[in-house]
């Protein structure tokens, strides 16, 4: 079973009892430590916050994503393919399938529209792990023949809205398992599998590396 | 001083891709080869990597990926009668420099030529008798055949590892393929992109008029791709950014994708960059190549003795180099004699602009350089030519390349071209017109050759090229024919408003239409109208072999790097299995 995101908190166990039918309106509580929401959401979004902070900061060390400020196309494709099973997250897809396109459009664009801190990483990347990290996000490796991560994610991995997501200030325990995931084969929502061919040339230590190196920049 | 190098089996003279497959094929052969680039090394990281490589203003407008024309322009005149004068900024046509050569900033629009092609001068004469073509035109066939060429084609595309639909296989027409391409022997490697809103539009409206549209064979991949030398490619984003620029993805192929890496590793081979080659050098019988004089970045001058010459460069410096050797007799426009320099051809481009209201929206910029709906239906022989005065014709196609904001702001006929109402304009009609491209064939002329200028030199104090070229009657007639074709696609397309732009004369440099420049060492049967044999052997000097799209007698309808690829190939194969095992003439003159 692939499962991205553990361990659970022990809000989204909770809700995992109501996964047959998920009351949005009935507020969850907010992740431990996370700060209140700067501005109320659609009731949809209660059910993201939980996991994924009340501002959409992330939970890094569960590798749970960040979302603020991520692209709302982005959003709501992975919403879509989570709930048809694209994308492969039992969790995500208990959370994904009930949602409205109406419901789904609003909790992408929430997100979208949020902003929140970056959380450093913990523990800090080696400088020689970063040094690997930035040539890989900048320039590429001919070696490997891998082209640079900002080629389609943008300046510093900042993002290209409509098309590749942000990964600067995302958790490094998340992007490195999604690139292990589509080196795999097991994540596979890429159009013309433009992710696989890529992370398929990365070995272990250059998953770690650009990993760690976009998770050390601030979030756009 | 001329320092003078250690012999070498073969020496190749630009490492494009034809250096790069003949200098691949003949290490892994055995042979030790030297590959003699005149600009630098370069690879996919870190040279092509956005967002450098995405710089309009660099790579679109000064040309960064072109020959120095600094150093080494072309002179240009219109006819015999005029003093031609160097071309400062290129602009009509953009030979490109560096490894890789011009394929690096190539579209990967990748087109076969059609059985007939091959034999124009005889088809031509069987199906419309023996004056139909005006006095002047000098086309000729090819001393290969389609036939002939067919493997060789089809091992370049799986090199490519080209994205298209076959529209006939083994004779056999394929649904939604070209119904009038000439057999091939199998399906394209990978299948076609991603059809575009315009190319959808243009399928509809072709179809309702009877026409037999189809998606364009890209090698910008539309897919992953190993191609049998191992090698692997990405698939196509459609940034749109690929004629004039180089791809950052490993998704276009080029040699640095699809062949340089097994080049590179051959031990065989050495690669020197930065070499500028002054001449082929010849013994005192003037019917042996000993080997090439090239001058380094440092301005040393170095002889490479070699037992087999091949150059591998741009048209036209295949033809500057055989000019500077003095190899082959150079061709004189006013007794009609000589060969090298003759038959120089170009393409017939022509455009329709097709304007729609502005809620229909085009997204110009979601292409790549080869994606797009064509029809062939008005290409070379594919039509009656009967009663309309000219051979030849072109492609028509939804075909556009790019959106790119510096270059891209097609405005109807009749707006200024400068200022708030050209603003407005473009504004206006940005993401709300199709353009297609109409692809047109070339004939060759007595009056259109290449020869060495009498004036100007290069950095180097060499004679520089001239090219004396206008457009033949034949081909004029053929645009305004083609475009009128196309403009009723366009109103069949419901455009609110459609520009036919046929080409008209006189042919200037200062325009961008193509770098299809063909012809000027070309190959045939008799040594008396070509300058290479139907191997691409010199006829003069046998270990001497010219690979270029210098060998075309004349430009067919549509875009030359696959024929160019097969006929690498095909010259391969005679060199690999005849030549080298026992040198000497392929062909006896």
């Amino acid at each position: 079973m692939t499962r991205a995101i553990q361990p659970l908190s022990s809000a989204m166990v909770c809700l995992l009892a109501l996964r047959a039918s998920v009351d949005f309106a009935a507020a969850a509580p907010p992740a431990a430590g996370s700060q209140p929401a700067k501005r109320p959401g659609p009731a949809a979004a209660v059910v993201c916050q939980s996991c994924h902070g009340a501002n959409g900061e992330g939970s890094p060390a569960a590798k749970i994503p960040r979302l603020a400020g991520q692209s709302a196309d982005y959003l709501d494709k992975q919403l879509r393919d989570y709930a048809s099973g694209a994308r492969s997250n039992e969790v995500m897809q208990n959370f994904a399938k009930p949602l409205s396109e109406v419901d789904r459009t609003a909790v992408a664009e929430y997100f979208a529209s949020l902003t929140s801190p970056s959380i450093a990483p913990n523990p800090r990347p080696t400088d020689s792990q970063l040094a690997r990290g930035r040539q890989l996000a900048q320039q590429g490796a001919e070696a490997e023949r891998v082209q640079a991560c900002d080629n389609c994610h943008g300046p510093d991995g900042s993002g290209v809205p409509h098309s590749a997501p942000y990964l600067a200030g995302q958790s490094a325990d998340y992007l490195a398992a999604e690139l292990q995931s589509w080196r795999q084969g097991k994540r596979k929502n890429d159009a013309g599998k433009l992710m696989s061919s890529v992370a398929e040339r990365l070995n272990d230590a250059d998953v770690s590396a650009v990993s760690a190196y976009f998770s050390s920049l601030g979030a756009p | 001083m001329v320092q003078r190098l250690k012999e070498v089996d073969v020496v190749i003279i630009g490492v494009g891709m034809v250096g790069s497959i003949v200098g691949k094929e003949l290490a892994a052969a055995g042979y030790k080869v030297v590959g003699l680039e005149r600009g630098e090394a370069r690879f996919t990281v870190p040279e092509f990597q956005s967002p450098a490589v995405h710089d309009e203003l660099r790579f679109d407008i000064r040309k960064a990926l072109m020959q120095d024309n600094t150093r080494e322009p072309v002179t240009f005149r219109n006819n015999s009668s005029e003093t031609a004068l160097p071309v400062r900024r290129w602009e009509s046509f953009l030979p490109g420099t560096g490894l890789g050569g011009s394929m690096v900033h190539w579209n990967g629009q990748t087109y076969r030529f059609q059985a007939n092609d091959f034999e124009l001068a005889t088809r031509t004469k069987e199906r419309y008798g023996k004056n139909f073509l005006d006095k002047d035109v000098t086309i000729q066939d090819w001393g290969v055949t389609y036939a002939d060429l067919e493997p060789h084609y089809d091992r370049f595309e799986y090199l490519l590892g080209t994205s298209g639909k076959a529209g006939n296989i083994k004779g056999e027409i394929q649904p939604g393929g070209d119904p009038h391409e000439s057999p091939r022997s199998r399906e394209y490697p990978t299948p076609p992109q991603k059809e575009h809103f315009q190319g959808a539009l243009f399928r509809k409206a072709a179809t309702s008029l009877g026409y037999h549209p189809f998606p364009q064979p890209s090698s910008n991949l539309s897919q992953p791709y190993t191609n049998p030398e191992g090698v692997k490619l990405n698939a196509c984003v459609f940034c749109g950014f690929c004629e004039r620029y180089a791809c950052e993805h490993y998704a276009k192929s080029v040699p640095q994708t699809v062949i340089l890496p097994v080049l590179l590793a051959n031990p065989n081979f050495e690669l020197r960059t930065g070499c500028q080659v002054q001449r082929i050098n010849l013994d005192s019988t003037r019917k042996k190549a000993t080997g090439v004089t090239y001058i380094d970045t440092a301005g040393r001058e170095f002889e490479q003795p070699a037992s087999l010459v091949i150059t591998a460069s741009f048209a036209l410096n295949n033809v500057r180099m055989l000019l500077l050797s003095g190899i082959g007799k150079p061709y004189n426009p006013q007794s009609g004699t000589g060969v090298v320099g003759r038959n120089y051809a170009y393409q017939t481009m022509s455009s329709v602009a097709s304007f729609f209201d502005e809620d229909v929206f085009i997204n110009p910029f979601m292409a790549s350089g080869a994606s797009g709906t064509l029809i062939n239906d008005f290409a070379g022989d594919n039509f009656d030519h009967s009663g309309l005065g000219f051979i030849g014709g072109a492609f028509i196609g939804a075909v556009n390349t790019n959106g790119r904001p510096i270059q891209y702001h097609p405005v109807p006929p009749g707006t200024p071209a400068w200022g708030k109402r050209w603003k407005e304009a473009v504004v206006k009609h940005y993401n709300h017109t199709v353009m297609f491209s109409l692809h047109g064939s070339s004939v060759s002329t007595r009056q259109n050759y290449l020869d060495l200028d009498p004036t100007y030199r290069d950095a180097w104090g060499q004679p520089l090229l001239r090219m004396t070229f206008d457009f033949p009657q034949n081909d004029l007639k053929m645009a305004a024919y083609v475009t009128a074709k196309g403009v009723e696609i366009g109103k069949a397309m419901g455009a609110k408003q459609v520009a036919g732009a046929p080409r008209t004369a006189p042919y200037t440099t200062t325009v961008y239409q193509t770098t299809h420049n063909t012809g000027g060492t070309v190959m045939g049967n008799d040594p008396r109208t070509s300058v290479v044999n139907r191997y691409l052997q010199s006829w003069d000097v046998p270990n001497v072999f010219v690979i270029g799209a210098s060998a075309y007698p004349q430009n067919a309808s549509w875009n030359p790097t696959d024929t160019l690829g097969a006929l690498t190939y095909w010259a391969i194969d005679a060199l690999k299995n005849r030549y080298l095992k026992n040198p000497g003439r392929l062909v006896s003159a």
